[in-house]
């Protein structure tokens, strides 16, 4: 029995679903039960994880966790699907130390709150960038520029006009 | 000195002795005599000797500079500067005149009088060690009683000039580099000396003719008496502090660009920043040149009783060259092999490792010596 | 008498091959308490840009990710299209892919060695390590036309099929580099003033280094013997005899040591794949036309069209890059240009752990322990 449907077993209740991701176990989960389910992962031998990712589908949002067991050799696939306003999701950084920079990173380009994160601040873009890149409706027309400010913090704004152009 | 006495006390003789035996030396005395001011003429002969080791020093601090980075390209397998003259030698010449075409630099805030003194200060004491230093036979400005212990003084006065460097830029990081470095110093300067004193109880004396002399001869007619033989651990542990003192890779954490503070000479640029690194040129010269008049049997070689008295000091001359330049060029190797010392490991090194092994060395000698052991 | 914490920052520039990466430091004297890294000076958007280009035109971006290793990028992601759209590919192709794959490996790890002690302030390392790296960027020149950025693997296999005079040249590489690796260990290995500033330093066990995320001979300094290749194999590796290198003091000399043997391991995959090579089978054309303009089969890839709409999908592969475990995440909407790709970089995922592991150590160790976990900014920010 692959790790997907052990885990339909265990929660049936948080488990929407149970299917395959290209020759890998899936279970789509729903977002109250991630966090009790991430710990049982976890106890199952899942001790790597791999990836985070987060999705923009117009109407929805999609948060999915890849795991991997090295002594087992198996793969889990475990997805979260959100509504498209205000996501927000558990943050499992206190069972992964790794998904502490991997949420946030996901966070600062798609946009997804996760809810008891230690320091949840944007990782790759400077602090006072406006929007979050990854989404599809982001607007690319709009320039943002960064400059450095005195104490070595970086200033975001849209104005450019005081910088020097050609 | 091959033959157990030299010709001449020290260069000034040598030079009077040549003036009589062009024949000049007379008449020019008596016209200086005749005014009553015949010591004048001894001031201009001293003069002229301090002159040409002024240009020797820094002819050397100059070709020290082109041969460092020639041996570190020649270790790292690639060519060093080729385009400057001839194999790149006028390079140091190029640097000189890009650095005095820099914009000198005085912080706002910082003590004018004491920023520009201080690497003047580190300077000049690397130059006053080479007065004692016995260049070739009668090849020594002047020969002090306690030659040794003047060498030992004049290096301790680098510190305080770089503290003062640290403290006149004004500048916390520097003020904390400068604190590092005069510990380093201190640290090294112990076995240092602890070392040298051990070669003090050979000769009895601390005058560097005496040492030089007290190294002639050979053992078993092929084994020179050098004291590298006597005293292996001590020209270990002196090599080793010196190169420590002078702030070389391995012990050069000072300049290194990862570390926060960028050592002492921060603030400094031009000419200035340029006086920091000839002074540690020319201290390298005259480290390697101690080490070698205490160890290595400075300007003496046992088996050249062949050669004619008047060429004699030209010849130890460029004995003691040779032999000074295979020690720089050691520690010029030892720079591109290994890496650097973290501080509390290097403190560590000066004061548990080093400091008893030169004690124990100091005892062993003595004892060995009153038990008669060594002739 | 009380003492207060500074705050350092140790700036986006460093001297040493690393990149633009900044550390704020809270020290207390000589020790760091906190480190925070700020990130993202490099960042160029490259997974927006990948929902805005075709398959094919993405993978001179996945180059540019980690430049110094670019072959194991561009086949993470060409492994990845080819699981989702079920490519297959010819075996020559394959033991191509590995070859690249591992001289990559071999180079990585110089640069690595070499910055690592240019950090510690012995210069010649990476002076050495660059020769060396020279002959191989001559051989990937000869491969594909470029030192650094090769755009080689494709979906279906490889672009060119080897030159004439490649596989001489490759031998002598692979000669020439066993007696370099012996340099090596004996220049730097042995030295007790490299032990003193790199054992015990850096320390973390290995339940915590899986936790934080760490991957690849980092992660096989500490014990865990978690190779991709051997876990879950690609390509042509269950055919291949190999080991993966552990070592089991868990501190930067293990990390170190662990690299040197990679090398090894790498020669003497080199060595196999050299002698297993099969010979390039004849492909008729004339369905074709001219390959591989056209996307038609040749020796060393498969039929790819130009335009390549893959099924719709997700999938998630992974392989054993020299940093680490890179992955790549491609969803797909049926479209010529993927819905989302989301990489997993190596680098950025080993970095995790630095702020646990420097605390308590002092500046020239976090430098000593940096070196080791072996960052590329490219990879980072992506």
């Amino acid at each position: 029995m692959n790790p997907a449907e052990e885990i339909k077993q265990l929660f049936p209740d948080s488990v929407v679903s149970v299917g395959h991701q290209t020759n890998k176990p899936l279970a789509i989960i729903k977002k109250e039960g991630l966090l009790k389910i991430a710990e049982k992962v976890k106890e199952m031998g899942f001790d790597n994880l791999s990836v985070i990712t987060g999705i923009d589908y117009g109407d929805r949002f999609e948060v999915v966790y890849n795991f991997l067991s090295y002594t087992k050799k198996q793969n889990l696939v475990l997805k979260v699907v959100l509504g498209h306003e205000n996501p927000e999701v558990d943050s499992l950084a206190s069972v992964w130390k790794v998904a502490d920079w991997l949420e946030r990173e996901t966070y600062d380009l798609v946009g997804i709150k996760f809810r008891g994160h230690p320091n949840l601040k944007r990782i790759l873009l400077p602090d006072g960038w406006i929007g979050h890149p990854l989404r599809k409706d982001y607007d690319m027309s709009v320039d943002q520029f960064v400059t450095v400010g005195e104490d070595g913090e970086d200033i975001v704004s849209t104005d450019g006009s005081n910088l020097l152009r050609r | 000195m091959w033959t157990g006495d030299i010709m001449f006390a020290n260069a000034y003789e040598l030079i009077v002795y040549i003036l009589n035996y062009i024949g000049i030396y007379e008449p020019i005395n008596d016209i200086f005599k005749m005014f009553g001011i015949e010591y004048v003429l001894r001031i201009i002969i001293v003069l002229v000797e301090i002159a040409v080791l002024l240009v020797f020093a820094l002819l050397t601090i100059m070709f020290l500079t082109w041969m460092e980075r020639k041996v570190v390209a020649m270790v790292q397998a690639r060519y060093g500067p080729m385009v400057t003259g001839p194999r790149g030698l006028l390079q140091p010449v190029m640097d000189g005149v890009k650095l005095i075409g820099k914009e000198d630099i005085i912080p706002a805030k910082a003590d004018r009088w004491v920023f520009t003194l201080a690497p003047f200060i580190v300077f000049i004491p690397a130059l006053l060690i080479f007065i004692p230093l016995p260049f070739g036979e009668s090849l020594i400005i002047s020969d002090l009683n306690v030659g040794l212990l003047y060498i030992i003084a004049i290096s301790a006065v680098s510190p305080i000039a770089i503290l003062l460097a640290g403290w006149a830029s004004n500048n916390k990081y520097s003020l904390m580099g400068a604190m590092r470095a005069v510990a380093q110093d201190i640290s090294y300067t112990i076995p240092l000396a602890l070392s040298a004193i051990a070669i003090v109880l050979f000769t009895g004396s601390l005058s560097t003719v005496d040492i030089v002399t007290a190294q002639n001869g050979t053992w078993f007619g092929f084994i020179p008496k050098w004291f590298i033989f006597l005293q292996p651990l001590g020209f270990i542990l002196f090599l080793i502090a010196s190169i420590a003192e002078m702030g070389r890779i391995p012990f050069d954490f000072q300049e290194s660009e990862q570390e926060l503070v960028a050592g002492f000479f921060t603030e400094y640029s031009g000419m200035k920043f340029a006086m920091f690194f000839l002074a540690e040129y020319a201290h390298l010269f005259s480290v390697s040149a101690i080490v070698v008049t205490l160890f290595l049997g400075g300007w003496s070689l046992p088996f050249l009783t062949f050669i004619p008295g008047a060429l004699i000091p030209l010849v130890s001359l460029g004995i003691f060259l040779v032999k000074t330049y295979a020690i720089i060029f050691f520690a010029m190797w030892l720079r591109d092999t290994v890496p650097r010392v973290r501080i509390d490991q290097l403190m560590n090194l000066g004061w548990k490792i080093m400091i008893p092994l030169a004690l124990l060395n100091l005892l062993v000698t003595g004892f060995l010596l009153t038990a008669g052991v060594f002739r | 008498m009380k003492t207060e914490e500074l705050l350092i920052n140790m700036g986006p520039v460093h001297p040493s091959t690393h990149g633009v990466l900044r550390f704020k430091l809270t020290m207390d004297g000589e020790i760091i308490k906190k480190c925070e890294i700020v990130m993202g000076y490099l960042h160029r958007g490259t997974e927006k840009l990948g929902e805005m280009k075709t398959y094919m035109q993405f993978i001179p971006y996945t180059d540019r990710l980690d430049y110094i290793s670019a072959f194991p990028n561009n086949y993470a992601y060409v492994k990845a299209v080819e699981e989702l759209a079920g490519i297959e590919v010819p075996l020559r192709a394959e033991y191509i892919r590995v070859l690249t794959l591992e001289l990559n490996r071999i180079v990585n790890h110089l640069v690595m060695l070499g910055s690592l002690l240019l950090d510690l302030g012995a210069s010649t390392m990476i002076m050495y390590g660059f020769r060396e790296r020279e002959n191989a960027l001559q051989l990937f020149e000869m491969l594909c036309g470029a030192r650094m950025t090769f755009n080689y693997i494709k979906p279906g296999g490889v672009r060119e099929d080897l030159p004439d005079g490649f596989i001489p040249k490759l031998n002598e590489f692979i000669k020439d580099m066993e007696k370099r690796i012996d340099d090596y260990e004996q220049l730097i290995s042995g030295n007790e003033i490299f032990m003193g500033r790199m054992k015990n330093i850096g320390v973390m066990s290995a339940e915590d280094a899986i936790n934080y995320g760490m991957s690849g001979p980092s992660l096989r300094g500490h014990g865990v013997n978690y190779d991709i290749r051997k876990i879950e194999p690609y390509s042509v590796y269950p055919d291949l005899d190999f080991k993966a290198c552990v070592r089991h003091e868990c501190d930067s000399f293990a990390r170190y040591m662990v690299r040197i043997d990679e090398m090894r391991e790498s020669l003497h995959i080199l060595r196999q794949v050299v002698d297993a090579m099969p010979p390039a089978k004849p492909v008729s054309q004339a369905k074709y036309g001219i390959a591989p303009m056209t996307g038609a089969p040749t020796a060393v890839s498969t039929y790819f069209p130009r335009i390549f709409t893959p099924p719709v999908g997700e999938v998630y592969s992974r392989i054993e890059a020299p940093k680490g475990e890179l992955g790549f995440y491609i969803v797909s909407d049926g479209s010529i240009k993927p819905y989302r790709i989301k990489i997993r970089s190596p680098s950025f995922c080993n970095l995790t752990a630095i702020p646990k592991m420097v605390e308590g150590l002092m500046i020239p160790d976090l430098i000593a322990a940096f070196g080791t976990i072996d960052v590329v900014l490219g990879d980072v920010d992506r």
